[in-house]
């Protein structure tokens, strides 16, 4: 599992909209977006590089948490709290092909 | 080997196992500061030390005439991504 944490600028209906509006997205994550947003919404991304990926939006709690899950390669979670310095966003994601041996680790250290 | 065999390997064994421990623990360290922990000579540690760097769990960096050893972080692309989406933000703000 990654986790990651930081504190945007920006007020919480600001962050909102560059996590979920295409235009935005296309400004920082990729090249181009398509993003339908509703749970069993379908999204892609495009990198000029010829990367493409495919993802299926999971939850939508507008303002405070978003879920998609990246095609055959595990969920990513954007959680979005008020912060002193604007808004906190908590990335979660977790990628079968990793979560089995990160588990383990964690099991190994616990009982090393 | 797959990656994933790798890891499992790694993990395999308690010595190494002891040294991501103390890793975990303690941030950092030198392969003389865990020989120095750990019942074992530092020709074994070097050797456990490449097995979990080759495995992916372990990376390390020269600073000086040493080498430090730290569980790797994983997520780089993530830091990248959210690097951008602040300075897209500052950008519009």
């Amino acid at each position: 599992m990654i986790r990651k944490e930081i504190v945007l600028p920006a007020g919480r209906d600001e962050v909102w909209s560059a996590l979920t509006d295409p235009r935005r997205l296309k400004d920082w994550f990729a090249n181009d977006v398509e993003l339908d947003l509703r749970p069993g919404g379908e999204a892609s991304f495009r990198w000029d590089n010829g990367e493409s990926r495919h993802a299926t939006v999971i939850e939508v709690e507008e303002g405070e948490r978003l879920v998609f899950e990246w095609e055959g390669e595990g969920d990513v979670e954007f959680t979005l709290a008020d912060d002193a310095g604007g808004t906190r966003l908590t990335v979660v994601e977790t990628s079968p092909a990793w979560t089995s041996a990160l588990d383990l680790q964690a099991s190994a250290l616990a009982y090393a | 080997m797959s990656s994933l065999d790798q890891v499992f390997s790694a993990l395999a064994d308690p010595s190494r196992r002891h040294l991501l421990g103390y890793l975990a623990d303690h941030g950092t360290a030198t392969a003389t500061e865990l020989t120095g922990e750990l019942p074992m000579t530092r020709q074994a540690v070097s050797k456990h030390l490449v097995t979990l760097s080759d495995a992916g769990l372990v990376s390390s960096e020269r600073a000086g005439r040493e080498t430090r050893y730290r569980l790797t972080e994983t997520g780089e692309e993530w830091d990248e991504r959210l690097d951008a989406l602040r300075r897209h933000l500052e950008r519009d703000g």
